[in-house]
């Protein structure tokens, strides 16, 4: 695995001394590098106290020649339904960084960066939604073979509970259980009958086209400090748990700043001001009744609920639990880790129930707060 | 749980609508800390202080309206915004304002020097209140050059620094921008991306957008209202979700405690109790209070009619003012800076008030006999309301004398708007007594009646506050001696102000159906609703088994006025003031002197002055009778009387202290103002 880790550092290397053959670092305006994202992701994560291990998964031609996803994962030894977390919009597998411990100390925990984020691969996307939307869930299921995952519990936070409700539609057999945590997309855009004035239709109109963070790529350098001043919450989400105030909204500008490949998968699935072009909502009643849903929002969280009516009513005969986290917003994992998690790991308890009930005789009982010695010393390599 | 509201600028009217749905809903969490910058700060001030609401609104109103008339909207340089807000505050925060909000009200404030967050909640005086107020409201440039000092430290917008400051976990937060706080506008949007500004998250929406402008740029009166609505409903829906409306009954009822126990406690939501449900289910579909809607629909009128705002309407005068801006705005900066720099005293009252004479005279004449006596009626209402705006300035400039020089030079630019005033006020009146030509009678008339209430109410307030706010336990002295009238006459007491027989008409009686007097009496209507936000009152008190009880009450009964209830309702409710047995003249004359004696001699022995404490007394047996309307109690306990205190001191001698059993004093974190008192000792 360190061998798969290295490579991908010396291929940094290589560009980097491409890049700074033709134009000096300080030249460029875009200043994105990858080892630069790659350290930035060690030291949030030193925070996590469970030992984990990094590499990149070759899920071979899937959307690009060649596509590689970013995962570390823990505690892969515990015999528990193993947790997948998909992240949103703009993340990476970093900003997991205040639940890692609590989930990996039951079973094994994976988390990666979606196809087109973070540190993985970002090829072309399709421009349709429908289509767009299919890849990515493509390369979920890709990643899933590469690392023999029968079945697992799946978390997906914003638009990654998008892919992850979509993934479950295509794939139930997988899916233990569907943990969705402020997910994005799932209600229908409603009609516009509130007229504003024109200057500000004209606006909203010419940004369309744009990609959500272009504004992040086109600050340049000052990425950052942007990220900082208009999503300080982000940063004080954080601030307890991580010492160096500047390392997240760096970490985000790193992820961002690349070419916008996932982005743009994004874009081709999103509608009109952030809606989504398939809302999750009309198809919700296609998921395999067996499938069984947790859904939790932060109570400032700003998703339409009536999506929530919706789901509760189509889902009447399969499991199907709602949790509010009281003064949680958006980024219910940041903003209140210990409720989440205590919600998510239930879930996952649920999950690893069904899975004893159906398998008694099988499966065998392991000690849950199982660690082994290969984990503590990759930690202390990274 | 605290509040908090965030600044917002002109957005402001989005809080007033807050305020109104928590005094009407949920009156026990307005006495918990608040929070603000900037508008946020003004609109924690008067929920506080319990400002009457409708007052409130006519000045955010007024400050608005102010705003729009000129070129240039509120970036007109001769376009003041930091005096219109001390006027404001002068007018409306009573004197022991900084007093009452010390400890309770949370201004921030950002440092000029370094920029950092700094947030006040205690002021030594009333000028101080207004300083740190004003400082919270200041946005370099805009609102002035110097930003005012505080302590000796310059301080400006809150919203810099932390534009909606938290202060802990529990805190609800307001804010008139879509995002993610507890109490917002939910636009119909996707709700994906939001941006988070000094603590404030807004969303990047299409509305929020608009919303953003309007900060500065206040919209049409039909908007504010609109945001002002929408601020109510929100709240409501807040509380709905989180099942904070409750009946009074069940928060009455369940607030009895062992005296040990901790009193901060977390009013729970009893499912099984029909009464709450059936005054969510209420509230679900109510609206907000008749006073505030109707001096929005007063201001969406005025800027409506008349010949000029209807000229100014249309799409080619709107041109032609944004064209010739070129040429108007060059003089009004040269007449601005002249004001700003206080080289002239404004002296804006007086001419105004003489024009305004003129005109009514002229068109007296010109009417004829026929409409003579109705536009005297109107001239007559116009000047009352005249002088009562123009008092703050007109007493400020006469501090500061002028030379002959300088009033040469302050009248110049003051005849041409005197002349612009005039005609303008001409132009009005004329479509005024157009549209009355064609209109009927009794309308006239009638809302001329309606208006002046509002006025005298308003003026009324205002004095007694400032008067009586000092002697407040003396008040409440004299609130007992209305009540056994048979004890005192009423007509023993010589400092009262209002002598008119309407006045007493609603002096506290403990009559019970009192709605249906007050469905035809305009002013008893509006004292109602208005003074609907003293809804709440917590005392202690020791019952037969000698056992301390601690119980509040959190009135929402307000809601008994015919406005907001629905006579079925009103039904139900009195059926429940009937469920105990209780006999008013034999608890008066039993109880009534007892307890006003030993009232005092508590008041005396605990050195404390409590604003409520005999409002807690009537209201022990007024927890049998729920739906006493408290605008009663309001209505008397403002009313002054020195001299009956001083009569009463002897008679509280009559028993020693020592032969009193113990008594504790049990003062709540949250600062209730609070009396411990025993029922028969």
């Amino acid at each position: 695995m360190f061998a798969v880790t290295d490579r991908g550092s010396s291929q940094t290397i290589a560009r980097q001394q491409v890049t700074s053959w033709f134009s000096p670092d300080w030249l460029t305006w875009n200043k994105y590098s990858e080892g630069m994202l790659r350290t930035l992701e060690k030291k949030i994560l030193q925070i996590v106290k469970t030992a984990y291990r990094g590499w990149y998964v070759d899920i071979g031609p899937v959307v690009g020649p060649a596509d590689k996803i970013w995962t570390i994962s823990f505690n892969t030894d515990s015999p528990n339904t193993p947790l997948v977390l998909l992240h949103g919009l703009g993340a990476g597998v970093a900003l997991w960084c205040l639940n890692l411990d609590a989930f990996a100390a039951s079973r094994p925990v994976y988390a990666f960066d979606l196809l087109g984020f973070g540190r993985s691969t970002r090829p072309q996307f399709s421009n349709d939604a429908t289509e767009a939307e299919q890849q990515m869930v493509k390369s979920i299921e890709e990643w899933r073979r590469e690392m023999k995952l029968e079945s697992f519990v799946l978390l997906g936070h914003s638009m990654g509970g998008f892919l992850a409700a979509a993934y479950a539609l295509s794939y139930p057999d997988h899916v233990k259980h569907l943990v969705l945590a402020d997910p994005w997309g799932f209600p229908e855009k409603p009609p516009e009958f509130k007229e504003l004035p024109l200057w500000i239709r004209t606006l909203s109109y010419m940004l369309q086209p744009f990609n959500p963070l272009t504004g992040i790529r086109v600050a340049g350098p000052l990425g950052p400090w942007i990220i900082n001043t208009l999503r300080s919450d982000i940063t004080k989400k954080y601030a307890a748990a991580l010492e160096q105030q500047e390392l997240i909204p760096q970490y985000i500008y790193q992820c961002n700043s690349q070419t916008p490949s996932g982005e743009s998968a994004f874009h081709a699935m999103m509608s009109g001001f952030g809606w989504a072009k398939n809302p999750m909502v009309k198809r919700i009643d296609q998921m395999r009744k067996d499938v069984p849903i947790t859904l939790l929002y932060g109570s400032r969280s700003w998703i339409d609920h009536s999506a929530t009516d919706i789901i509760k009513n189509k889902r009447i005969d399969s499991y199907f639990k709602l949790q509010v986290i009281t003064g949680a917003g958006h980024h219910v994992y940041a903003d209140k880790p210990e409720a989440f998690n205590q919600i998510v790991l239930e879930a996952c308890s649920h999950a690893d129930r069904s899975v004893k009930n159906k398998h008694l005789a099988l499966m065998p009982s392991h000690d849950e707060s199982e660690k082994t010695e290969s984990d503590a010393g990759s930690r202390s390599n990274q | 749980m605290n509040l908090s509201f965030a600044g917002c600028g002109f957005l402001g009217i989005y809080h007033v609508g807050v305020a109104c749905c928590f005094r009407q809903y949920a009156p026990h969490l307005c006495l918990n800390k608040v929070s603000g910058a900037s508008a946020g700060a003004l609109a924690a001030c008067s929920l506080v202080l319990d400002l009457p609401l409708g007052e409130t609104t006519s000045d955010v109103l007024r400050v608005a309206i102010e705003a729009r008339k000129r070129s240039l909207g509120p970036f007109n340089p001769s376009f003041n915004i930091h005096n219109l807000l001390l006027e404001g505050l002068e007018k409306f925060l009573p004197d022991d304002a900084h007093v009452r909000v010390s400890g309770k009200l949370h201004v921030s404030l950002t440092r000029v020097r370094d920029g950092k967050n700094v947030i006040v909640s205690q002021f030594d005086s009333r000028e101080e209140l207004i300083q740190v107020l004003l400082a919270s409201a200041f946005i370099p440039i805009f609102s002035g050059i110097l930003p005012p000092k505080f302590k000796g430290v310059r301080y400006m917008d809150g919203g810099y620094s932390d534009n909606l400051p938290t202060l802990d976990e529990n805190t609800i937060t307001v804010s008139p921008f879509c995002g993610e706080s507890d109490i917002c506008p939910r636009d119909d949007s996707s709700q994906l991306f939001h941006i988070n500004i000094a603590n404030t998250s807004i969303e990047l929406s299409k509305h929020n957008i608009y919303r953003m402008v309007r900060i500065l740029f206040p919209p049409k009166p039909e908007v504010l209202s609109n945001m002002c609505k929408q601020g109510f409903d929100d709240a409501l829906r807040f509380l709905h979700r989180n099942n904070l409306i409750n009946c009074t009954r069940c928060l009455a009822v369940q607030s009895t405690f062992v005296v040990s126990e901790t009193l901060d406690e977390n009013l729970e939501y009893d499912p099984q109790c029909k009464e709450c449900r059936q005054h969510r289910q209420e509230a679900l579909v109510s609206n907000m209070p008749d006073t505030v809607l109707s001096i929005f629909q007063e201001a969406i009128d005025s800027a409506n009619k008349g010949l000029l705002n209807w000229l100014f309407k249309h799409r080619g005068m709107k041109l032609l003012s944004v064209l010739s801006l070129p040429y108007t705005l060059p003089a009004d900066i040269v007449y601005a800076t002249i004001t700003k720099l206080n080289l002239i005293p404004t002296v804006k009252a007086a001419p105004m008030i003489l024009s305004r004479n003129i005109t009514d005279f002229n068109i007296v004449a010109a009417v004829g006999t026929q409409f003579e006596t109705k536009s005297l009626q109107f001239s007559a209402l116009g000047n009352s309301l005249v002088p009562v705006n123009a008092l703050v300035p007109a007493h400020c400039t006469t501090c500061s004398p002028i030379t002959n020089n300088q009033r040469f030079m302050a009248t110049a630019p003051q005849i041409g708007n005197t002349f612009w005033d005039m005609s303008k006020y001409f132009m009005d009146q004329v479509s005024h007594v157009l549209n009355k030509l064609n209109n009927k009678r009794e309308q006239l008339s009638a809302k001329i009646t309606c208006q002046l209430a509002v006025t005298e109410y308003g003026g009324t307030d205002v004095e007694a506050c400032q008067d009586t706010l000092s002697t407040k336990n003396k008040m409440n002295l004299n609130f007992t001696l209305n009540l056994d009238d048979s004890d005192l006459p009423i007509s023993q007491s010589p400092g009262r102000k209002f002598t008119s027989s309407k006045l007493l008409q609603r002096r506290p009686s403990l009559t019970i159906n009192r709605t249906d007097t007050g469905e035809d009496d305009t002013f008893e209507h509006i004292l109602q609703v208005t003074s609907h936000h003293e809804t709440i009152m917590a005392y202690y008190y020791l019952d037969e088994n000698n056992k301390v009880k601690v119980t509040e009450i959190f009135d929402v009964t307000d809601s008994d006025s015919p406005i907001v209830q629905t006579s079925h309702e009103r039904e139900f409710n009195k059926n429940l003031e009937f469920d105990d047995d209780w006999d008013e003249s034999t608890w008066t004359t039993t109880h009534a002197l007892d307890d006003r004696m030993y009232l005092d001699e508590r008041r005396r022995s605990l050195g404390e002055t409590s604003e409520y404490s005999l409002e807690d007394l009537l209201d022990k047996d007024a927890s049998n009778l729920f739906s006493d309307p408290e605008s009663e109690w309001t209505g008397t306990y403002k009313i002054e009387e020195p001299e009956d205190d001083d009569d009463l001191i002897p008679t509280t001698d009559l028993r020693p202290e020592s032969e009193q059993p113990e008594q504790p004093i049990y003062v709540r974190a949250c600062t209730v103002p609070s009396f411990t008192f025993q029922n028969d000792s």
